[in-house]
């Protein structure tokens, strides 16, 4: 259980130093079991910052969301820290982007909540529909509290965690200025035992599947503008001169796209599930990142977003690396 | 209008009938959520279901259209397109219905789409009233229904063991006049109990927007900084855009290979910063703040202004959808009681 | 297996090592299957996984990206790199149901134009026993 205060408090001292622009936490959403984002430029603005399993954002995409409008004549550039609210996971985004040089370190400040779980919007919204007033969630042990109305019921975690929290390896924040709490230590592993279930079917099967999850692909590239690694000011996909990507929407070019986007993760997707839940068809895009995340696991021994000072995997090499395929 | 009965026994039949003479598009289950697909038999539609995720527009104003085709070269081969498609869209929600007719204003004009316009006039939508809204769902707040026959041809309203339906324009009169022996002439009692299921569904709906003279109240406040404090929190994803069944911003492209090629117009998303950046590196609207300004004052003030409509239908989906909880009912809201 | 299945190979080949190989092999009459189309780049580096991707789709049945042996890159890394760009590619094409050995890659340095005859020939023959790229590719229906 998260304390409130603690984390409000702390996010009041660091809005109130003179080289933090502004810091972006958690408040409450407007319906149901929604929170939203919210950004603290003043201390009173601490206040309507919550933490709960409600809480499924990954606020480290804010950092490199940050315009940088042309400047007028005489004016000087902007160049006040940002402050994150982080969970165990989210941390790691911004470790990974520090790795790859796309952030100072000194230019972010870290505020860690060490998370023993979220809840999964999709599996919580089944299981109670239609909740128009605010609904509260607590962290209860190994179940989550659901007040609704005046009555809780407490639901065991596993039933409503999605697949992320439920391998969890890093609970408490890798990288963090300020911890709210105390460190938490998980017991659980990553087995990968779907990717592993996947890998046993016929190469038949995987294009069947595949190709009906693609099919459902509009290209709205939520999935590319929710994750916090996607940064890249101009996105292979919005380049017209050469076009790798067309925009028409067929299974070809949804295809090229979505192997597009798995690429260029490799080695530093940190698995926080945003592309899956913002994707509003529904189209299980963990499954190629996790699959990607355990082979260069046993490739190349290498895991994303947990060492700033560690090279990314694809700027470097070994000279052992493994190259049975080469002819 | 005409007032019908149409029994559940008959409903699939009546489909089928249909699926023999035309091209039906029903909502269709495809793992978690609905979708409008092409259906060739009546059991593969679900009409258990809120809304479909992708709205049916993309059946009137397809996602990626052909404007016309051409082969490279000095004379410059060009082929226009033969727009010949003949549509029934069945299971469309109000809502869904009257965002088409919104869509009209936009392709009609001085410069009519033909792409747009012939696939609406030649497509029968016969509409299926909700009658239990979503969480999220605000039709009311516009003088509307969840089981408004406005802008159908043909409306079905489940009324306990039948199904009540109301014959609205031509096109479904020709449709009924088809398949006659499935229908029975209504009665009074039917059209108390349609009556009563329309008041119950409107009382489902807790969620109300107020509208009250925002035209005039957004005028006030475009340099407000309340704009930034909603936007703040934006992503930029473009759901909302591709969701939103009244959204109609397009991008045309060619396409071609060496021997051929065609020009395409495709859905594009005010979100996205290159929407508006000019070739000389300008972007008019260079911040996020900007885009989503532009976005409610699209919706909610320049539509207005043009076409003495809102270009909001309520249905709820870029709530449902938003990743970061922008309320469209919360900030427009918020904004009318904005001081200026 | 159609008999009359002539696969279309793409090579990315880098110029200073593999494309003389293949230039070799060519000047000493060497003959090897013509379903080759070669694309010179200057380092296997440079290769994008998305020049892959998009052969695949515009039909190639198959892909082949030819570089220097390691340590005898000309820009002394970008064959260590390519090395490890192409594995993930395979493990993602594997991993979505596109057989991983239509993409190959091979070391050949510019002496060796009897091992790029092998090469071609080598994959040429495993293309075809796979048969025909029909996955994603672009069907320009208009």
């Amino acid at each position: 259980m998260v304390n409130e205060k603690e984390l409000q408090d702390a996010v009041k001292k660091t809005v109130e130093k003179k080289d933090v622009k502004y810091v972006v936490g958690y408040e409450k959403g407007t319906y149901g079991f929604q929170a939203k984002p919210s950004f603290a430029y003043e201390p009173k603005d601490a206040e309507k910052f919550i933490f709960s399993p409600l809480c499924v954002h990954n606020l480290a995409v804010f950092p490199m969301l940050e315009e940088k409008p042309p400047l007028r004549k005489g004016e000087e550039p902007d160049t006040r820290k940002i402050g994150v609210v982080v969970k165990g996971c989210d941390s790691r985004a911004i470790v990974q982007i520090i790795q790859e040089k796309g952030l100072d370190r000194d230019k972010v400040v870290i505020i860690g909540i060490p998370c023993s779980g979220v809840v999964d919007p999709k599996k919580i919204e089944a299981k109670f529909p239609g909740q128009i007033k605010n609904v509260d969630v607590k962290d209860d042990g190994d179940k989550f509290a659901i007040t609704i109305d005046g009555k809780t019921t407490k639901v065991a975690k596993d039933e409503l965690m999605p697949d992320k929290c439920k391998t969890c390896q890093y609970p408490t924040p890798v990288l963090y200025d300020i911890l709210i709490g105390k460190e938490i230590k998980s017991s659980k592993k990553e087995d990968y035992k779907a990717v592993k279930a996947f890998e046993k079917k016929s190469m038949k099967e995987k294009w069947e599947y595949w190709e009906k999850q693609f099919e459902k692909c509009i290209r709205c590239y939520a999935c590319r503008n929710a994750c916090p690694l996607c940064y890249c000011k101009e996105c292979m996909v919005d380049q017209l001169d050469p076009q790798w990507v067309r925009r028409s929407v067929d299974v070809s070019e949804n295809t090229a796209w979505n192997l597009l986007r798995a690429f260029h993760l490799a080695g530093r997707c940190i698995g926080c599930g945003q592309c899956e839940r913002v994707c509003p068809m529904g189209i299980p895009l963990m499954e190629l990142n996790k699959k990607l995340e355990k082979d260069i696991l046993e490739l190349y021994d290498y895991i994303s977003g947990i060492d700033a000072e560690a090279k990314p995997l694809l700027a470097m090499f070994k000279p052992d690396d493994p190259e049975e395929f080469i002819l | 209008m005409d007032k019908l009965i149409l029994s559940k026994d008959n409903l699939p039949k009546f489909i089928d009938e249909l699926i023999k003479k035309n091209t039906v598009f029903a909502p269709v289950n495809n793992n978690d959520i609905v979708i409008f697909s092409q259906i060739k038999k009546a059991n593969e539609a679900n009409f258990d279901f809120l809304n479909s995720q992708y709205p049916p527009k993309a059946l009137i104003f397809n996602q990626t259209e052909t404007i016309f085709k051409f082969k490279p070269g000095p004379k410059g081969d060009i082929e226009p397109i033969k727009i010949d498609e003949k549509k029934i869209i069945f299971g469309i929600r109000p809502c869904d219905a009257k965002s088409m007719a919104i869509l009209d204003y936009a392709f009609s004009g001085e410069f009519k789409d033909p792409y747009f316009l012939t696939k609406r006039n030649t497509s029968v939508l016969i509409g299926l009233s909700c009658m239990q809204p979503g969480v999220n769902c605000f039709c009311t707040s516009f003088d509307d229904s969840p089981a408004s026959s406005k802008y159908v041809d043909i409306l079905l309203t489940d009324i306990g063991d039948k199904y009540y339906v109301e014959v609205i324009s031509d096109k479904g009169k020709q449709i009924i006049k088809g398949e006659n022996k499935f229908f029975k002439p209504a009665k009074e009692s039917d059209e108390k109990s349609k009556k009563e299921a329309e008041k119950k569904a409107i009382n489902t709906i807790k969620r109300t927007q107020k509208t009250e003279k925002i035209v005039e109240k957004l005028d006030k406040i475009f340099e407000n900084k309340f704009w930034k404090e909603v936007a703040d929190r934006c992503i930029g994803c473009g759901v909302c855009t591709y969701l939103c069944p009244t959204c109609h911003c397009f991008d045309i492209q060619d396409e071609s290979t060496l021997t051929k090629g065609a020009r395409i117009r495709v859905w594009d998303t005010c979100m996205n910063p290159e929407y508006t950046l000019q070739a000389s590196g300008y972007n008019p609207r260079p911040a996020r703040a900007n885009r989503v300004k532009n976005r409610v004052y699209h919706k909610y003030n320049y539509y207005p202004k043009n076409y003495n409509v809102i270009a909001c239908v309520g249905c709820g989906r870029c709530i449902d959808l938003c990743p970061v909880n922008i309320d469209i009912i919360d900030v427009v809201t918020r904004a009318g009681e904005v001081k200026p | 297996m159609n008999e009359k299945f002539e696969p279309n190979i793409i090579g990315f080949l880098c110029n200073w090592c593999s494309y003389a190989g293949a230039d070799l092999a060519g000047t000493s009459r060497i003959q090897y299957p013509p379903n080759l189309k070669v694309i010179r780049v200057m380092c296997s580096g440079r290769v994008n996984p998305i020049f892959v991707i998009n052969a695949l789709q515009q039909g190639a049945d198959g892909v082949l990206i030819g570089g220097c042996h390691p340590g005898d890159c000309h820009y002394e890394r970008g064959n260590y790199l390519a090395r490890r760009r192409m594995a993930v590619i395979k493990k993602l094409l594997e991993h979505v149901g596109i057989d991983p050995n239509r993409v190959r890659m091979t070391w050949v340095s510019a002496a060796e134009g009897n091992k790029f005859a092998e090469v071609v020939k080598e994959v040429t023959e495993d293309i075809k026993k796979l048969g025909p790229m029909q996955h994603f590719k672009r069907e320009n229906k208009w």
